[in-house]
């Protein structure tokens, strides 16, 4: 599975929605539900997937998913 | 390949087939093959529970999905499955919850963010049967909550109010000048809430104890100093334990957050970002925690443990190795096993019953217990022994009925996948320990097992196991005496009845609580309460204690009636399943007759109202000579006309003021 694939994955997951399709360009405003509680469920799911510390600001901006991705590419070496 | 890895793929692909057939809504597909996906696990991991819950929803199948959801407390700690899982929970409907066996409202107030812990905690408690109905106080709002008598935590009724609460909150100074004052001023302001509270409410105060940081500026010295605020926090647990005694559920936070790892439950990120003190990767832990210590507060612990033998007790097989073959006492295994041993014989001094259920010749079974040196666990501290050939979950009914207990009372603990899948199939009921493969791990795997938990430690709790034993003991002799009338007879029962006392409050508040078949009306009241009734001079408040020559029963009934004119009302009647069919009812009626004559009353009237438990005391006032007098809603109301009918006798039981001294009830006498 793609980076890609395994975030989606996740977020149907800690969002409990089957139809999430994420691209680069999706931020928080795009998705429904993705609200600051679901920001902190998100994080610590994706910590606990790839494996990865994000640093306190880290959890509080990653807020698109570009951005999320290409972090955790550089990071989980996949 | 090895085996493993070749399963590993297999699942893998069967899940991958598994999203493409529930993408395309073909369900029934999709639940087939996560199903296979699941196959060979003996507990399923997380995410296969979750897409089966998933589909199950897809399919409007709620039971399985019930099950599915629940499914994931038992395959782990791991924040993310907790919090998909507990965001499943809110699509089930709860009519749909498999073996729901209480409903409680619980206020959530707490001094940090448990926006997740919550829904959390409601997963937790309905593996063990309850159902929560949530309140979630505002974070930091928990004094106001409880100060303010508008509360919407008031206006909500809970039955529990959960004190979730962190160090950060104590207002210590880190050097104090005056330890004893500062410690004594927080002491006070926890105590007050808690007696502001049980005054405005008859919900049980339930409080985390303060987990102390990792941070320590005062470093080693702190704990040599009196007025650190690390040691002051350590003597505030130690004396809020001790002001919660029996009336507030006091949680060791401070151990889970060991248990876990101080390091990561104390995650500084998570403060700054949302004022999290505990760390949500910790939530499921403290979660199952407080969620078993509410069971035990609800009666709903688990009171039996039933143990199989070879490779669980000793190493090897007795019927092959032979007394000199198996390991147990010398060597790394036999040691273990000897701690596995000395362990559970601790849970039997807190008064867990301990029954064996094995699969071997009687004789070879019972050898080791008569014979072998380093055995810790004795024939005597075994209730029940069921060594024979068939099948386990047979045997494990068994031991259920001989104990008169229900089998949602019994955790079994057995090496053999096997003999656990086939009693976690059959009898869904019992609780399975899954035993790690290594016997130096067992004794952790059974102190991990939350379902022990007791809210309150009394003497009758001590000698439980040995009075079940006795009972065992009891419906052998039942089998060879002539008449029942004889066989009361040869039991020699002694009894004292008295009125409520401050000393036996705990053990009646107790029986109270948790009594659920030999009780007319299942009124739950509390501490507080009872006092009450013990204030009250139209009020009649009894408790029974048996002995016979087996043993020491203990305080065993409890009965609170209420003058209301020439009536004699019976609020509250119960009594330990452990003595059903000794005559004791009938005692119980000869007092409550005694005490209506002598406040001036000529009838005697008692209630019974149905549970799904208590189907067996729907005769018990007819078989006394009670009339029905009125019927609804399934709840009878039944008179006795003392006058005319007479005081009902028993003699079966001797009455006594007290124990004569060389009476140790041990049967001796």
């Amino acid at each position: 599975m793609t980076v890609q694939e395994r975030l989606e994955e996740i977020f149907r997951g800690v969002l409990n929605r089957e139809d999430i399709a994420l691209t680069d360009e999706t931020t928080a405003a795009d998705v429904p539900g993705w609200d600051s509680v679901a920001q902190i469920n998100l994080m610590v799911s994706i910590e606990q997937s790839f494996g990865v510390q994000f640093t306190g600001n880290q959890l509080a901006e990653f807020r698109n998913v570009g951005e999320l991705r290409r972090f955790l590419e550089g990071r989980a070496g996949v | 390949m090895s085996r493993l890895a070749v399963e590993r793929r297999d699942g893998r692909e069967a899940i991958a087939e598994g999203d493409r057939l529930r993408k395309e809504g073909r369900f029934d597909q999709a639940l087939i093959v996560y199903r296979s996906a699941a196959e060979g696990h003996e507990l399923v991991p997380a995410h296969i529970c979750l897409k089966l819950a998933r589909t199950c929803i897809d399919l409007e199948d709620y039971g399985e999905a019930w099950r599915w959801t629940l499914a994931v407390v038992d395959s782990g700690d791991d924040f993310a499955s907790w919090q998909a899982a507990a965001a499943l929970l809110a699509r089930l409907p709860v009519e749909a919850m498999p073996n729901s066996k209480r409903s409680a409202k619980l206020a959530l107030l707490s001094s940090y963010t448990t926006t997740q812990f919550g829904p959390m905690l409601e997963l937790a408690a309905a593996p063990l049967g309850i159902r929560f109905e949530l309140y979630q106080g505002h974070y930091g709002q928990y004094r106001q909550e409880i100060i303010d008598p508008q509360s919407p935590m008031y206006g909500f009724g809970p039955d529990f109010v959960l004190l979730a609460v962190h160090e950060g909150d104590l207002a210590l100074p880190d050097l104090s000048q005056d330890p004893d004052r500062d410690i004594q001023a927080e002491l006070q302001r926890w105590t007050s809430l808690w007696r502001t509270v049980s005054q405005r409410t008859a919900a049980r105060v339930v409080q985390y104890n303060f987990a102390l940081p990792p941070e320590t500026p005062m470093g080693h010295l702190g704990s040599r100093l009196p007025g650190s605020r690390y040691a002051m926090t350590r003597r505030l647990n130690s004396r809020l334990g001790e002001e919660a005694a029996g009336r507030v559920s006091f949680i060791d936070a401070e151990l889970i957050s060991s248990l876990f790892g101080k390091n990561r439950w104390f995650d500084p990120r998570f403060w700054f970002l949302g004022k999290y003190a505990v760390a949500p990767e910790a939530h499921p832990l403290l979660a199952r925690h407080t969620a078993a210590v509410i069971a035990a507060d609800l009666g709903l612990s688990r009171k039996c443990l039933v143990l199989d033998l070879d490779n669980t007790l000793w190493g090897g097989v007795i019927g092959e190795d032979g007394l000199a073959g198996i390991k147990l006492g010398d060597g790394v295994e036999g040691e273990a096993y000897v701690a596995l041993q000395e362990y559970i014989r601790k849970l039997k001094n807190k008064g867990i019953i301990l029954a064996v259920c094995s699969k071997n010749n009687p004789a070879d079974a019972r050898e080791p217990f008569e014979k072998h040196p380093e055995m810790r666990i004795k024939l005597d501290d075994i209730a029940v022994f069921a060594a024979n050939w068939r099948p386990k979950p047979e045997n494990i009914r068994e031991i259920a009925e001989k104990l008169n207990i229900g089998l949602d009372s019994l955790v079994l603990l057995d090496d053999n996948p096997v003999e656990r899948e086939a009693v976690r199939q059959f009898l869904p009921e019992v609780d399975v320990i899954s035993l790690p493969a290594d016997p130096s791990r067992y004794v952790r795997a059974l102190a991990e097992y939350l379902m022990f938990e007791t809210t309150s430690f009394t003497v009758e709790d001590a000698q439980r196991a040995d009075q079940y034993r006795a009972r065992a003991q009891i419906a052998d002799l039942e089998s060879s005496a002539e008449s029942i009338e004889d066989f009361h007879r040869s039991l020699k029962m002694r009894a004292i009845v008295r009125p409520f006392d401050e000393l036996n409050l705990p053990r009646i508040a107790q029986l109270i609580g948790k009594t659920n078949q030999f009780n007319l009306t299942t009124r739950r009241h509390g501490a507080e309460k009872l006092r009450e009734f013990m204030a009250d001079p139209d009020c009649v408040h009894l408790y029974l204690r048996l002995r016979d020559r087996f043993a020491d029963h203990g305080l065993v009934s409890v009965a609170i009636a209420r003058r209301e004119g020439e009536v004699l009302d019976i609020d509250t009647w119960l009594m330990s399943c452990r003595v059903i069919g000794r005559t004791v009812e009938a005692q119980m009626l000869h007092h409550l007759c005694v005490e209506a004559l002598r406040l001036g009353c000529s009838l005697l009237r008692g209630t019974y109202v149905p549970t799904a438990k208590n189907a067996m005391v729907g005769d018990v006032y007819g078989r006394y000579g009670f009339e029905a007098i009125e019927d609804r809603d399934k709840t009878t109301v039944w008179q006795y006309n003392i006058t005319a009918r007479g005081v009902i006798e028993n003699g079966f039981i001797d009455l006594v003021d007290r124990w004569e001294e060389n009476d140790d009830g041990s049967g001796t006498s």
